[in-house]
């Protein structure tokens, strides 16, 4: 099989035998790697720190999409998760000063505990009903970070930055090292969508009377997913925080969370194409309105007018308009084959 | 085997089942009824989405109604629903592979789940995500969900709807092989009453969820009340 064909069918998720797996991942890694490069490689000052950011975030939207595109989930509480995470690192950081690694994996599993309690209301509503309980929550914190703000070292005027870590001091580094972090994360997620928890997650999504009839427990894998996004969130909040040496509150309130998810819709939540294409449009896009002249009003207009598009025209976000294109692609590709034409 | 015992069922004012007892002995046993007799009812308090009022249900040796669901499933009590519940996104492979996670040992699911495929006659799609399966692939992608993982008695709840008859005299062969090859029990709910006399032994008529007639499949199917109420023909 060709690696283009290996490609399309690692964007597809069309997995077959164990080995195949291996290759896909393997592949995306390296095409996630390449844009990364070539990223590192032209971007500078103030483009490389809003890329850098834009990285951080894609953490949060691969949570939104293991939530919505493989249970079906609206939460809308994502980007405070983000805010857990980086609240907890740099807490850590100043009060201990901790190595980096350290207070990011803390940030990562305390986003990933509140997760998972955030997520209780899951076990009872579904739909509007848990988007609204879950938006609710983000104002929560909203209202929590605009009266403590996040942890700055010190009091009055005296502010302490956040240390990077020893192997990413550099701005050109820390974009690296924040590229190679969310490709972790882009792993884990994959093999989770592959394997056990994946398959689950699709009979829930499906039917939940579809998963009790196959013996398996809806507690656990829904639980089991909200802390793996609540874990991808926190870590991109930590990063986050590395990228600015320090977060403000103004960054956190729960619009932030709305904008997220729509990022992901319009991006598509089926594979990883989305996660990228839904962080750079979160993050980069504005930003590049924005030093073009044009008001962040409009940006937002944008916005609304693609995620409405989406909705209508491909409610699998333009990666899903790029599955199509793999679809047929490969079938006609199948068909040919079937002729006796080509072989793949 | 399947003992009913004085089950009842109660929403509000209505009995969907009232006073149920019978014995499902049979490796095929049919269950016919006309619409509303409580066919899907039985089917649901079986596998645990519905809670009777009284009444106990056995499989083997194992009473059912103390069991939650999932228990019952590890039991080896396995389901087909009504409409078909193939999921999209994964393959025939994946979709069969997703029960037998939760049913089978780690070591011996895949194989189980190529058994199962094959003897479905699947083995062509394989690979194929779901949403690209034909009606009747899916259908034998639910058969075949229910044959991973030591299973005891597989309800299968009108497999044979939108099925032309090409395609329901393949379903009727692989059915009728079943409880030979997997060892299990089959209760068949169908409106089609050539699928249920040809494949099933044993059948049970249900009426406004009481039981009209309980036998070998041929001797009911010729009993006059059977015939006045379900076939509408005295």
């Amino acid at each position: 099989m060709s690696m283009f064909g290996n490609f399309l069918l690692a964007a597809s998720g069309n997995g077959a035998s164990r080995n195949a797996r291996a290759q896909q991942i393997a592949l995306m890694s390296l095409l996630f790697l390449v844009l990364a490069g070539v990223i590192g490689a032209t971007a500078g000052g103030f483009w490389l720190i809003n890329l850098t950011a834009a990285y951080a975030v894609m953490l949060a939207l691969m949570g939104t999409n293991v939530l919505f595109g493989q249970l079906g989930l609206v939460s809308l509480s994502q980007y405070a998760l983000v805010g857990v995470g980086g609240w907890v690192s740099l807490w850590l950081f100043h009060a201990y000063k901790l190595p980096f690694e350290v207070t990011m994996l803390a940030g990562g599993l305390a986003a990933a505990l509140v997760g998972v309690v955030w997520g209780l209301p899951a076990l009872r509503f579904r739909g509007i009903y848990l988007a609204l309980v879950t938006l609710m929550l983000a104002g929560a914190f909203q209202a929590f970070i605009n009266a403590y703000n996040f942890p700055v070292g010190g009091t009055g005027l005296k502010r302490v930055l956040l240390d990077r870590p020893v192997i990413a001091q550099s701005d050109l580094a820390y974009f690296f090292y924040t590229a190679v972090v969310c490709l972790l994360g882009l792993v884990l997620v994959e093999a989770h969508r592959r394997s056990r928890p994946g398959r689950t997650w699709a009979l829930i999504r499906r039917d939940p009377r579809l998963a009790v009839a196959s013996g398996a427990s809806i507690m656990l894998y829904q639980t089991w997913a909200f802390a793996l996004a609540g874990f991808l969130a926190g870590i991109g909040g930590a990063l986050l925080a590395g990228t600015y040496r320090q977060l403000d509150a103004t960054g956190f309130g729960a619009s932030e969370s709305i904008l997220l998810f729509a990022g992901a819709i319009l991006g598509g939540s089926t594979n990883w194409v989305g996660t990228v294409v839904g962080g750079l449009l979160v993050r980069a896009v504005p930003t590049l309105l924005d030093s073009s002249g044009v008001p962040a009003t409009v940006g937002l207009a944008v916005f609304g007018a693609g995620l409405i598009a989406a909705v209508l025209f491909g409610p699998t976000g333009i990666a899903g308009l790029f599955d199509d294109l793999v679809d047929k692609v490969s079938s006609r590709k199948a068909t040919r084959k079937a002729k006796g034409e080509v072989g793949l | 085997m399947i003992t009913i015992n004085n089950l009842t069922v109660q929403f509000g004012g209505v009995r969907p089942l009232d006073g149920l007892s019978a014995e499902l002995r049979a490796p095929v046993v049919g269950l016919i009824g006309p619409n509303g007799a409580g066919k899907t009812t039985l089917l649901n308090v079986l596998s645990g989405f519905v809670t009777p009022v009284q009444g106990s249900v056995r499989m083997d040796d194992v009473e059912l109604l103390s069991l939650s669901p999932r228990q019952r499933v590890r039991a080896g009590l396995r389901r087909v629903f009504q409409q078909e519940m193939v999921v999209e996104d994964l393959t025939a492979f994946d979709n069969v592979m997703a029960i037998a996670d939760h049913v089978s040992t780690v070591v011996t699911a895949a194989g189980e789940v190529e058994a199962a495929i094959d003897f479905v006659g699947l083995r062509a799609v394989r690979d194929v995500l779901g949403r690209r399966l034909s009606l009747y692939e899916r259908r034998m992608t639910e058969i075949a969900k229910t044959l991973v993982g030591k299973p005891k008695v597989v309800l299968l709840d009108e497999p044979a709807a939108g099925l032309n008859d090409t395609e329901t005299a393949r379903l009727r062969k692989v059915v009728a092989a079943m409880p030979d090859r997997f060892g299990v029990q089959v209760v068949l709910i169908d409106h089609d009453a050539d699928l249920i006399a040809s494949v099933c032994h044993e059948t049970l008529v249900l009426d406004f969820g009481k039981r009209l007639a309980i036998g070998p499949t041929a001797k009911v199917l010729e009993d006059p009340v059977v015939r006045r109420a379900y076939l509408g023909t005295a």
